[in-house]
């Protein structure tokens, strides 16, 4: 199963639904995109994500160095 | 004494009662369906909140826009619903003085947060209905959370214990990513654990007493506690807290419908986001911190809180309305006692309005200035009105009336380069840095000169009888 948002295939099932088998919840193990088997994602362009891209996102809050 | 809601049920009778929640008992799909009723509520002049009884799925139920209205945010503070956003200000004002009232604390026994607990195979999915608020978001976000931590180079010290609303989104059945900015009380604590890489422990209180919910997204000092002022807005009653099992020292809301114990997983930062944000776009991915999960505790079928956040206003707006306003107004009317109020209601307070009489020349921008100085004016606020005294800065017809007629924009209209900004203002360039804009649209006093000084029309005598005499006539027609 193909990553919407970054075509990876390290995906997983995170979850399934907790009443009846209606639905599952698959989560992508290299940018930590989620999404519903009842939904249709369209994740747009802007919002791709591929290894060089995450490398290069921003760190929030910045690591402090550890104290000696 | 006003009404004061001991938990989230409390509040939602009370808004049934008065016709501010309504019940949808049809089954529903997670997606798209309740950010689209969070959406459609926000909207609504009076909106309600909504709860969702029967999802597709799930096991539990749903309310959304409990805080969406200027009636619900009045029923909050225990007033009558049609109280004017004024009026609302004045009170919070009042009751914000009573500020400490020290909290209850409560045995774990008396504390319905406490009734049912899991430790293990912890999963979040069947105890809170999650779904996607906005199509664009990277998973399902709890976006309503109340969020306690500690300082750890005091952890003894109530005063330093934060009470705060982050972003959080769903990464596992167990782990969850947060978003703490560098601005905020978290970013601080969490600064001290990592730099001896240190977890940090954090309880996630969701669905609380409404009052709770509204002062975790208040900006109040570092050293200043989120529960004793809680007490001053519930008019002096204490509310009631309990220890959180993992890290005792954490103090969580006794009436919680569900708290997530666990801790901050220090110096790891993961992908987070898009998350669509309170200044009405989204905000991209960034690496950003985890929290493990290791208890949940909750009530008996809990009722799983969250709100919709949107193009502005949604029901976000009103959880930093007049609580961004209030502690702006005092921080500075301490320092110029002539200012009359503050609206902050703008985007987080990114947009004021000052109302203040003027001393001496210039002062209307000296009182921005010191605006721009505040702990959260300093990096939200960009752009700042300063209007006369009889200007109501709530009144937005009163303040275009200021701005078209006292503003000369040569002098009047002042820009600060290169200053600190709210990194999810998408106008900040780089995020975190903006310009800061003063318009001054007050009356010139010397020794400013107004050499085109003017009298100002005033109502005719008898227009507060007339006003009377018409409500009373249209009153008389509606009724027939």
């Amino acid at each position: 199963m193909e990553c919407p948002r970054c075509d990876s295939e390290n995906t997983r099932t995170m979850v399934k639904s907790p009443v009846g088998d209606v639905w599952e919840v698959y989560v992508c193990e290299d940018c930590w995109y989620s999404w519903r088997s009842t939904e249709t994602p369209v994740v747009i362009e802007k919002f791709k994500l591929t290894p060089a891209i995450i490398a290069t996102l921003g760190v929030i809050p910045p690591i402090p160095p550890l104290d000696l | 004494m006003a009404k004061v809601y001991k938990d989230l049920r409390e509040f939602l009778a009370t808004l049934e009662e008065e016709g501010q929640l309504v019940r949808i008992k049809e089954e529903v799909n997670p997606e798209p369906d309740i950010g689209a009723a969070g959406r459609a509520a926000s909207s609504m002049p009076n909106g309600p909140a909504v709860l969702f009884e029967n999802i597709t799925g799930y096991k539990g139920s749903v309310v959304t826009n409990v805080h969406g209205s200027w009636q619900n945010h009045a029923l909050m503070m225990g007033m009558p619903k049609d109280t004017p956003t004024k009026e609302q200000f004045e009170e919070l004002n009042a009751r914000w003085d009573k500020y400490p009232v020290p909290p209850n604390v409560v045995s774990r026994e008396e504390a319905p947060c406490k009734e049912n607990v899991i430790t293990e195979n912890i999963n979040l999915f069947e105890v809170l209905p999650l779904y996607r608020i906005n199509e664009q978001d990277g998973g399902f976000f709890i976006s309503k959370a109340s969020v306690i931590s500690g300082d750890p180079e005091a952890l003894d010290d109530f005063g330093r214990q934060n009470v705060g609303t982050y972003r959080i989104q769903v990464k596992d059945k167990d782990r969850i990513g947060i978003q703490a900015l560098p601005m905020h009380d978290l970013a601080v604590q969490l600064e001290k654990a990592e730099r001896k890489n240190e977890p940090l422990p954090v309880a996630i209180a969701l669905g609380n007493s409404p009052l709770v919910t509204f002062m975790a997204s208040t900006p109040v000092g570092y050293s200043q506690n989120e529960y004793e002022f809680v007490g001053a807005l519930q008019d002096g009653v204490p509310t009631d807290i309990v220890p959180a099992d993992t890290a005792p020292h954490l103090m969580v809301p006794a009436g919680a419908e569900v708290v997530l114990e666990g801790y901050i997983i220090p110096r790891v930062r993961v992908v987070e986001g898009p998350f669509g944000e309170f200044p009405g776009s989204y905000s991209g991915s960034r690496l950003q911190c985890e929290i493990q999960i290791t208890r949940i505790t909750h009530r008996t079928d809990p009722i799983f809180e969250n709100l919709y956040l949107g193009m502005p206003w949604t029901e976000i707006d009103y959880l930093m309305a007049l609580n961004t306003s209030v502690p702006l107004y005092k921080q500075i009317k301490e320092s110029f006692p002539e200012v009359v109020a503050v609206n902050a209601m703008y985007t987080h307070g990114i947009g004021v309005i000052i109302s203040t009489k003027c001393r001496y020349g210039g002062y209307g921008k000296g009182v921005a200035m010191r605006l721009l100085s505040t702990p959260h004016g300093m990096p939200y606020s960009k752009i700042v009105i300063v209007v006369d005294e009889f200007v109501d800065p709530f009144n937005l017809e009163q303040v275009m009336w200021a701005l078209t007629t006292r503003v000369l924009p040569h002098k009047d209209v002042t820009m600060i380069e290169n200053a600190p900004g709210m990194p999810l203002d998408p106008s900040s360039n780089p995020a975190g840095m903006t310009t800061k804009l003063i318009i001054d649209a007050t009356t010139p006093v010397a020794p400013e000169p107004n050499p085109r000084a003017v009298e100002l029309l005033k109502d005719p005598v008898g227009t507060a009888k007339y006003t009377e005499v018409i409500k009373g006539l249209m009153q008389a027609m509606g009724d027939k």
